[in-house]
């Protein structure tokens, strides 16, 4: 039980499961019942900074930590390190469009969830060859390809905000099939290997758990 | 306790009311609300791909049958094909989305149908996985020994609630005539009809053992996404159902009508697809055993990414083995599932040792059952 097919599958069950999690969270039950509020958005922002800012940043770690048997995968999650290590301004800039002050979001505080899943990234991306974390980004990337364009339209609906004020939820996430696609072939660089596999799963199963902790904690 | 015996579905039955309507027709049957073509229609019957559907009432409002009486002519249909009568059931169990009646249940009126004197009768109301919750009710009597033959049946009269006067003068319809989305599509969607098979601690020739049947709700993470007795706005919140404004203000704000969320509605897919994916995952489903699969939802409706993660997840029965009637019959809601296994049955297509999946997704709040049988 240690292919991309396999893994791929449980993956998928962790993915499904982490979003009725979400649905039930108190932010989310909000924004899907039309009563979302700016302060709302507001304190959603500050924390998708958070986890945004350190993503490019413990990728990078993870990167540092691949051996040579494995430089395509290196090379890749360093590219992606790279395409996402400036995002965290754009949400800077969705915040400051819809009202908020600059100077807010850049201080603003990890919540419990944020700090618990930081702390995860950084532990995970520190062990040498950690192929783990692919379970992570297909979680953390899978919000962006399934679920932010729907929570951005939601939100710019209810809010009635312009686009300019929503870039990063509308604009950020890639298509479903390109982001299945690539997932695929990052999977194909490490497996088939019964340890590697379970250590996928097992990441994505934590992470999904604190990155719901983190938007639980935003409405407490 | 003595063991559990194996239940054999010994028969199938259906019923479908009056001649077929085609999509060309069916507007004029149901009739246009505030005079004016559908925004939506045409775009509903894409997606659902129905081509042709029955219904109990008549464009003048005629009604020819009852849900309960559909309902007991599957139940004969399906006694008759196993050699039995209504006095041999020990059991009924109905199932519907909307009964006749607001009470008494839904087996009281279909057991009144039928006759075949006393027996022991359960209701299950919910939406299109109200079926399966019969046939579990069925089987488990069976199994336990309780009685020896059981009927499940399943019945919709939908149409009944699809006149424009459902909608005119409400919330639903606005200034200008036109009719929210939300109430529009379930118009185009679904139809009339009924079905019911006998179960049976004996199995006979061409009949079907159950191997199991699982229902999984998730209506702890999903609001109501099909449902009626509340507006949209309101369909969240328990203490503002119609039954704080009465039943007359509560029809002009729009909270009688069948209603769905067709946002929550690809979220509520993408949950049956994880649900769907852990039966395989844990081995309770093997896709490449199953010889007959049916789904009352269509393999085309399912988004290509849909399909394709399936394929990517090695969940996927190939489209070939998909075996479905909802072109033809229409979406019959809780009915669907008997409607098809009866034509499969009648088909000729089911041989010996053959697996047949049934998969029953219930948008209502999240809810999707299956059950696996096996040709004897």
């Amino acid at each position: 039980m240690s292919d991309v097919a396999d893994t791929l599958r449980k993956l998928t069950i962790v993915f499904t499961e982490f979003e009725g999690r979400l649905e039930q969270t108190p932010l989310i039950r909000k924004l899907t019942r039309g009563r979302f509020e700016l302060a709302d958005y507001h304190a959603f922002l500050v924390q998708l900074r958070q986890q945004v800012k350190e993503g490019a940043l413990w990728m990078s770690r993870a990167a540092s930590n691949i051996d040579d048997q494995h430089l395509e995968l290196r090379s890749l999650l360093m590219r992606h390190a790279v395409t996402e290590h400036r995002d965290f301004r754009l949400l800077e800039a969705d915040y400051v469009a819809s009202g908020g002050e600059l100077s807010v979001i850049q201080s603003g505080e990890k919540n419990i969830g944020s700090e618990a899943l930081s702390a995860w990234m950084y532990h995970q991306a520190s062990q040498a060859n950690p192929f783990g974390l692919l379970g992570a980004m297909w979680i953390i990337e899978g919000l962006g390809s399934i679920k932010a364009q729907e929570w951005g339209r939601r939100v710019k609906e209810t809010l009635a905000l312009p686009d300019e004020a929503v870039r990063f939820l509308l604009y950020h996430g890639e298509n479903d099939v390109e982001h299945i696609e690539e997932f695929k072939s990052m999977l194909a660089m490490v497996l088939p290997d019964e340890a590697a596999a379970k250590r996928i799963v097992r990441t994505a199963e934590v992470t999904a758990r604190l990155y719901a902790l983190q938007i639980e904690e935003i409405l407490q | 306790m003595s063991e559990l015996r194996d239940g054999y579905i010994t028969g199938t039955g259906a019923f479908l009311p009056g001649a077929p309507v085609s999509n060309d027709q069916m507007e004029e049957h149901l009739g246009r609300v505030a005079g004016r073509d559908s925004l939506f229609g045409k775009k509903a019957l894409r997606w659902n791909g129905v081509e042709s559907r029955h219904y109990a009432m008549a464009p003048d409002g005629s009604v020819s049958h009852s849900n309960a009486q559909m309902c007991a002519l599957a139940v004969g249909a399906a006694l008759e094909r196993a050699g039995l009568a209504p006095r041999d059931l020990g059991m009924l169990a109905a199932a519907t989305t909307q009964g006749d009646l607001l009470a008494p249940g839904h087996a009281a009126q279909v057991h009144a149908e039928l006759g075949g004197g006393p027996m022991e009768i359960a209701s299950f109301q919910s939406v299109c996985g109200s079926s399966l919750m019969a046939a579990k009710a069925a089987w488990l009597n069976v199994r336990a020994g309780e009685h020896d033959v059981t009927a499940a049946c399943a019945g919709e009269f939908s149409s009944r609630w699809f006149r424009p006067s459902f909608y005119e003068g409400t919330a639903l319809v606005d200034a200008k005539g036109r009719i929210r989305a939300e109430a529009d599509f379930l118009r185009f969607t679904l139809s009339d009809g009924a079905g019911g098979v006998v179960i049976e601690a004996k199995p006979r020739p061409g009949a079907l053992k159950i191997n199991f049947i699982d229902i999984i709700s998730l209506a702890d993470r999903y609001d109501p996404c099909m449902w009626a007795g509340a507006t949209v706005e309101d369909r969240t919140d328990p203490l503002a159902f119609w039954a704080k404004a009465g039943p007359r203000a509560a029809h002009e704000a729009g909270a009688i009508a069948l209603l769905q969320d067709f946002e929550l509605l690809k979220r509520v897919i993408r949950a049956w697809v994880g649900v769907y994916l852990e039966k395989v995952d844990q081995g309770r489903i093997v896709p490449a055993d199953v010889d007959h699969c049916l789904v009352h939802y269509s393999a085309k409706s399912l988004r290509a990414e849909i399909v394709s993660l399936l394929e990517d997840t090695a969940g996927m029965i190939p489209q070939e083995k998909w075996f479905s009637v909802l072109r033809e019959v229409g979406n019959v809601g809780s009915a669907s599932i008997w409607l098809m296994l009866d034509r499969l049955m009648r088909s000729g297509q089911v041989k010996p040792g053959q697996k047949i999946l049934c998969v029953v997704p219930e948008s209502g709040r999240a809810l999707v059952g299956f059950m696996m049988l096996e040709a004897v």
